[in-house]
């Protein structure tokens, strides 16, 4: 599309996805299993993009950062009504995806849906096909938020951070220190910790997301491993096996540092990418922040 | 005490006991728990010369007499290891069979276990894949070494009516009086005194004895209803409109946690506790064990619990 008033070439939220497809360098999956994908979930494809947002998940305020900057279109990982779309939940790690009627009836998602429309914006998700490139955005971008670039061990891939190269030497430390450190880096407040304050550590393997019991045991199948750093652990999987690591002396520790934090700053990857991709408009990464605080 | 350790086989009698121990003071209920320890090797020898020999079958299906509903398949209330025509040395209760809570029972001289959630770290204890995991053939051997029997205890115990989880939930929290009626017959909503959001939750972390709790909303929120909303988006869709403080353990952070501070940005004055699993759960195991005690007299029968997994830095 041409405007006619700046001369600067327009894009459509349409134009935008298929800019994406062209160059994500993976083969588009454009249906998942269970029926969900990425791709548009509210909003126009026709409608004229004036600011790209991205971020973690499309939250309210995140909404009104957006109009207010001028942008109207959000690239997100997670969904605007709090589900993943899967019809069953997946091993009962999560919910199912509410029914249409508890949607449509419910007074939050009323909300966030008049706002979407009266600003006439645009929710992109972009999570499956981001995650199947090569290097993982996600894990760069939450080893370069750590400033943990220096310690990264490189595996024997030619291109760096590839899902399963996310091995860290880190200067020796103890498990108590190492939390603190990463929760001040990262200014989060709800971190989550399994294991021994006192052990002393080196050896950190770092992930996003969900962290399930078959990537531990790939993760422990290194040598040497003190430490997994991940988003969030199911607590009858992952964070239980990771006790049973630590009382069997197999491993030190497991540090949460909420699903959130852990998959942000892969956001703010994202944006930098889609800037070498797109030009016609702004892009900035807005994060969604940590859902949570605790008690003082 | 004694009284209790004898081998009382009519449910009567059993009932009539456990509503004595019910009225004991907490400190006097420990030190009979202690005793159990104390005694556990001398009911072993007791048990060897005993023509009554209690094992976990037994105890499994005195329990499939009294829950009260009617038994389901298939259903996660298993054996998961161990034999199950063994004698038993004495019971422990507990949220989840996790290798710490193993190894305190052992030590506590209770080779019974009986959890609420999994030991293999799977919803349905799936172990097809963990053959050559070296922590699985840890914990099995462990298990085997010390001829242990662990029997899961989820779906039953959650089908009692009231639900056995909840209601040693009520009790651990005080909160049994300020029940209400809540979205539907399975809900677990309250009417609290008047108090702060923060309050309530420091008043909920003391006494759910839990670490690792986590917030949304304003500290200063004047609440007075509170309600669980289990571990799904749909349920806090249902539960959320109706009470200012909403309960949930081991949700997804994008349904709940994002749900409840999208609330919050819209205007509505709510907040989110959300308790690590073990914090919402525990308690009802505790209540699992004094319901046993009132037709298992056999064997000592303690809760030991699994605990918080998570602590906070500073």
């Amino acid at each position: 599309m041409e405007n006619a008033t700046s001369g600067l070439t327009m894009i459509s939220s349409q134009e935008l996805i298929d800019r994406i497809q062209k160059n994500v360098g993976v083969p588009w999956q454009s249906q998942r299993a269970d029926g969900f994908s990425d791709g548009i979930l509210l909003g126009s494809s026709d409608t004229v993009v004036t600011g790209i947002v991205t971020t973690y998940a499309p939250t309210v305020d995140v909404l009104r950062r957006t109009v207010a900057s001028g942008k109207n279109t959000i690239i997100c990982r997670e969904a605007p009504f709090y589900s993943r779309g899967e019809r069953v939940p997946l091993q009962w790690r999560n919910g199912p995806e509410p029914p249409k009627e508890l949607i449509d009836s419910d007074v939050v998602c009323r909300f966030k849906r008049d706002f979407i429309s009266q600003n006439n914006l645009v929710i992109i998700r972009f999570f499956d096909n981001w995650d199947a490139r090569k290097a993982d955005g996600q894990l760069r971008g939450l080893a370069r938020a750590l400033g943990w670039g220096q310690f990264h061990q490189p595996g024997r891939n030619s291109e760096e951070y590839q899902p399963a190269d996310n091995f860290f030497a880190l200067s020796e430390t103890s498990l108590g220190s190492l939390a603190q450190n990463i929760t001040q880096q990262l200014r989060i407040g709800g971190t989550r910790v399994i294991g021994d304050p006192n052990s002393r550590v080196r050896k950190v393997a770092l992930t996003h997301g969900l962290l399930l019991v078959a990537e531990v045991e790939r993760i422990l199948r290194a040598p040497g491993v003190d430490v997994v750093v991940a988003g969030d652990a199911v607590e009858w999987e992952a964070a239980p096996y990771f006790e049973d690591l630590v009382t069997a002396r197999k491993a030190k520790g497991l540090i949460l540092i909420g699903h959130e934090a852990s998959e942000e700053p892969g956001c703010g990857e994202m944006a930098t990418w889609l800037k070498s991709v797109v030009n016609e408009v702004p892009i900035e990464w807005i994060p969604a922040g940590e859902p949570f605080g605790t008690l003082r | 005490m004694d009284t209790c350790r004898g081998t009382i086989r009519d449910s009567e009698v059993s009932v009539a006991i456990t509503m004595n121990q019910e009225t004991l003071s907490r400190r006097r209920f420990c030190q009979i728990a202690g005793g159990g320890l104390l005694l556990a090797p001398t009911l072993m020898r007791v048990q060897a010369q005993s023509p009554s020999k209690l094992t976990a079958r037994e105890v499994v299906a005195r329990i499939r007499k009294n829950i009260g509903v009617p038994w389901r398949t298939p259903t996660a209330d298993e054996f998961k290891i161990g034999d199950p025509d063994a004698p038993i040395t004495g019971i422990t209760t507990t949220f989840m069979s996790t290798l710490g809570l193993l190894e305190r029972s052992q030590s506590a001289g209770h080779n019974f276990v009986i959890t609420h959630e999994p030991t293999f770290w799977s919803a349905a204890d799936v172990v097809a894949d963990l053959r050559d995991d070296p922590l699985y053939q840890y914990k099995v051997d462990f298990l085997e070494r010390n001829k242990m029997v662990v029997w899961r205890f989820h779906d039953h115990w959650h089908a009692r009516r009231p639900d056995g989880i909840f209601a040693g939930w009520d009790k651990t929290m005080g909160w049994s009086n300020y029940a209400v009626p809540g979205v539907n017959p399975f809900s677990h909503e309250y009417a609290v005194p008047e108090t702060s959001f923060q309050e309530l939750a420091r008043d909920m972390q003391a006494k759910l004895k839990t670490r690792s709790m986590r917030l949304v909303g304003d500290p200063k929120l004047r609440v007075t209803r509170a309600g669980h909303a289990g571990h799904y988006i749909t349920q806090c869709m249902s539960v959320l409109p109706r009470v200012d403080v909403l309960l949930v353990f081991e949700s997804r952070e994008w349904e709940a946690a994002d749900y409840v501070r999208d609330a919050i940005a819209a205007g509505q004055k709510k907040a989110l506790i959300q308790l690590p699993h073990e914090g919402g759960e525990e308690a009802g195991m505790e209540e699992c064990a004094r319901w046993l005690r009132a037709f298992v007299s056999e064997v000592p029968i303690e809760f030991i619990p699994s605990g918080d997994p998570f602590w906070r830095p500073a």
